[in-house]
């Protein structure tokens, strides 16, 4: 620049003193004066002189002007520079997602965030507002777009907002977007730059506490949070208690908290309880127990409290949880049933009491009858209608006997004497049966069929006696008069059981009419004159009180199945 | 055969009864009979003071008015009866609860716990016993 200065000042002062000297050389041709002339070029040199000089200042005092002005832009324009590289910088840093809105043009640009956080590549986003709109959830965008234009209109100081942002894959985030307005000199807003945060994970774990927060505050059950630990052997106090404790209790929150449970204590709390809990505490263990509590109108209630540790991550006590359920009508039922119980079983005792009294009254004078008529058997009788008398007194007696005798073998079933189990042998056991039912069979001279492939049963004999007598005497009795009587008795072990068949081709049970009968007590199906009605109920107690089961599978006028089944256990 | 026999029942056919089949089983030379436990206590007490021939046998029943059987033979457990203590006592009853038999064992001299009534099959076998 300076030497351009002095380059136009050489110029112009070689070029007019080039003007000056040639007009010089010319008019000496023509001037003769010589003073004149002299004169003359001495007047055009010191102008040209002068002028030089005043050029030189000129100039120089304008360059002095432009090297001031050229540092002061240079100073700007590298202000500016490393204002932007600051910007850029930062934006590149930042996780959030930077939007620049021109307002009047309605010129919107987004950083690298909108790619990288929310999945739209630079290409996919348009460069207005609408753009913008169109991603936040419906059920968000009236209520934002509402605040967001009162802060545009500067009725609002601040603006941040949050809403669901729609991602490139149809999902949405969770956002806060956060923004401040760029004005005018008159004011007037004409820029808006804001940042777009992700909060989505803590939006999703503010859900989810949430959730959880209301499955204590709904629970049913009573919920209290105790601090870790106690002072001078109380419970540790009360950090929080939960609706359903307050409705229990009648004390609120602010009633209690920072107080020990102590307080709940009743007069009836039971001590043994308490002292468990204690050392639950101590020992920092989960506990649970039942105990009554008072309530703060001095109500006492029954709870079931379960009491467990709560460990941090450091594996220290940092809570206790107490869940407490009132049981109180629990406990009244309980108490109720026992009562009940109680009743029932002083009404069964004075029962049995009262059978074995009434069977010792009724079998006292039987035994006599029997006695007497035995005593008859032996002494002869000559009068004829008198035998005949006599023997209707005898069978109408012995029938009496066997109802009284199958009557009392009932009661001591149900009073359920302590059975002695042994090895019994199913084979001597039916030929015993067969000793008994002598003269029936000699009548009626049945076809029976042994076949035990599992011989041996670990059981009481005397019941195992009764049930076979009982069921063979139904074979005998109750046989068709059209065939000859055909019984078959089985036994054989399936899987851990012995099952026992007893079969015959007798006039069978009709079990359609009456298959809910036919194990009950005074139950009569046939038209027999022995038939007592007692028979199978016996059997089915006797069965029972033995650990067995019986069925019957019966058809008219072809017979009767009878299925005991037995578990083989010693 | 046995001397004495005494039989112990409130029920008058019973003690007939008891007559009748001894007699007719030619059981005993001589049966005596008394209607409860304290009659028989009576007894006994009689012949304490005058010695004269002591059943072999006594025929028990245990419900009995005024002093049942369980309360007689509590009471003839006294020392004061030792000298009576080989008299067997048969109990002879009608009662189905069981746990009069288990009773029963509590007391020695209580050989049988029978049913009644009395039979001649009974009868043989306690000759088999006692004799």
């Amino acid at each position: 620049m300076k030497s351009k200065t002095n380059k136009v000042i050489i110029l112009y002062s070689l070029a007019t003193l080039f003007v000056v000297v040639t007009y010089h050389t010319v008019t000496q041709h023509f001037v003769t004066e010589q003073s004149i002339s002299i004169y003359s070029f001495t007047k055009d040199i010191i102008f040209v002189v002068i002028t030089t000089l005043l050029l030189k200042i000129i100039l120089s005092k304008n360059e002095e002007i432009n090297i001031r002005n050229f540092n002061k832009l240079k100073k700007i324009n590298e202000a500016i520079r490393e204002s932007n590289d600051k910007y850029d910088i930062v934006a590149k840093a930042t996780s959030d997602t930077i939007w620049d809105w021109k307002l009047e043009e309605d010129h919107f640009s987004w950083n690298k965030g909108i790619e990288s956080v929310f999945g739209y590549s630079q290409d996919n986003v348009t460069v207005d507002s609408n753009w913008w709109f169109d991603k936040i959830h419906p059920e968000d965008s009236i209520k934002m777009s509402v605040r967001l234009y009162s802060f545009i209109e500067q009725k609002t100081e601040k603006w941040q907002d949050q809403y669901r942002f729609k991602c490139a894959d149809n999902t949405y985030k969770y956002v806060l977007d956060r923004a401040f307005l760029l004005k005018d000199k008159n004011g007037k807003a004409i820029r808006m730059i804001g940042a777009i945060q992700d909060i989505t994970k803590q939006k999703e774990e503010e859900n989810r506490l949430k959730l959880l927060e209301t499955v204590i505050i709904q629970s049913k059950d009573s919920i209290i949070i105790t601090e870790p630990k106690s002072e001078q052997s109380k419970i540790p106090n009360i950090i929080y208690i939960n609706p359903a404790f307050s409705a229990m209790s009648g004390y609120t929150s602010h009633e209690i908290i920072g107080k020990s449970p102590d307080l709940f204590k009743s007069l009836n709390s039971d001590d043994d309880a308490l002292n468990q809990l204690f050392k639950a505490i101590k020992q920092k263990k989960e506990c649970q127990i039942e105990t009554i509590l008072l309530s703060k109108i001095k109500k006492e209630y029954w709870v079931r409290l379960s009491m467990v540790p709560i460990f941090n991550s450091e594996k220290e006590l940092s809570h206790w949880v107490s869940i407490l359920r009132d049981i109180t009508l629990e406990k009244k039922q309980e108490k109720e049933k026992e009562q009940l119980i109680r009743e029932l079983t002083q009404n069964n005792k004075d029962l049995k009491q009262f059978s074995y009294i009434t069977s010792h009254n009724l079998r006292a004078p039987l035994s006599n009858l029997t006695g007497l008529l035995q005593l008859l058997e032996e002494t002869p009788i000559h009068d004829a209608e008198l035998q005949e008398i006599l023997h209707g007194f005898s069978q109408s007696t012995q029938l009496l006997n066997d109802t009284v005798s199958d009557l009392v073998k009932v009661i001591t079933i149900k009073d359920k004497p302590s059975i002695i189990k042994e090895n019994v042998n199913l084979e001597e056991i039916f030929h015993y049966v067969f000793q008994q039912l002598e003269t029936m069979i000699a009548d009626q001279n049945p076809l029976i069929e042994l076949n035990f492939n599992a011989n041996t049963l670990y059981t009481h004999k005397p019941y195992l006696e009764s049930i076979f007598l009982n069921l063979v005497s139904n074979a005998l009795k109750y046989k068709s008069e059209k065939r000859k009587l055909q019984l078959k008795i089985t036994s054989q072990k399936v899987k851990n059981t012995t099952v026992i068949l007893i079969q015959d081709n007798g006039i069978g049970i009709d079990l359609i009419r009456n298959k809910d009968k036919i194990f009950g007590l005074y139950q009569r199906f046939h038209l027999y004159p022995d038939s007592k009605g007692l028979g199978l109920y016996l059997v089915k107690s006797q069965v029972e009180i033995m650990g067995g089961t019986i069925e019957i599978e019966s058809e008219i006028d072809k017979g009767t199945t009878l299925k005991l089944t037995f578990k083989n256990s010693k | 055969m046995l001397n004495q026999v005494l039989c112990v029942d409130d029920d008058p056919i019973t003690l007939l009864l008891c007559k009748k089949v001894v007699e007719r089983f030619s059981f005993c030379n001589e049966i005596i009979t008394s209607t409860n436990g304290e009659e028989t206590l009576h007894y006994f007490n009689t012949l304490l003071d005058s010695p004269a021939s002591k059943p072999d046998l006594i025929f028990l029943d245990l419900n009995m008015p005024v002093m049942g059987g369980w309360e007689f033979l509590e009471a003839f457990k006294n020392p004061k009866y030792k000298d009576f203590h080989t008299t067997k006592i048969v109990v002879l009853s009608s009662t189905i609860d069981p746990n009069d038999l288990k009773k029963a064992q509590n007391y020695p001299m209580v050989i049988a716990f029978l049913p009644k009534p009395i039979s001649k099959s009974m009868l043989e076998h306690l000759k088999e016993i006692v004799v």
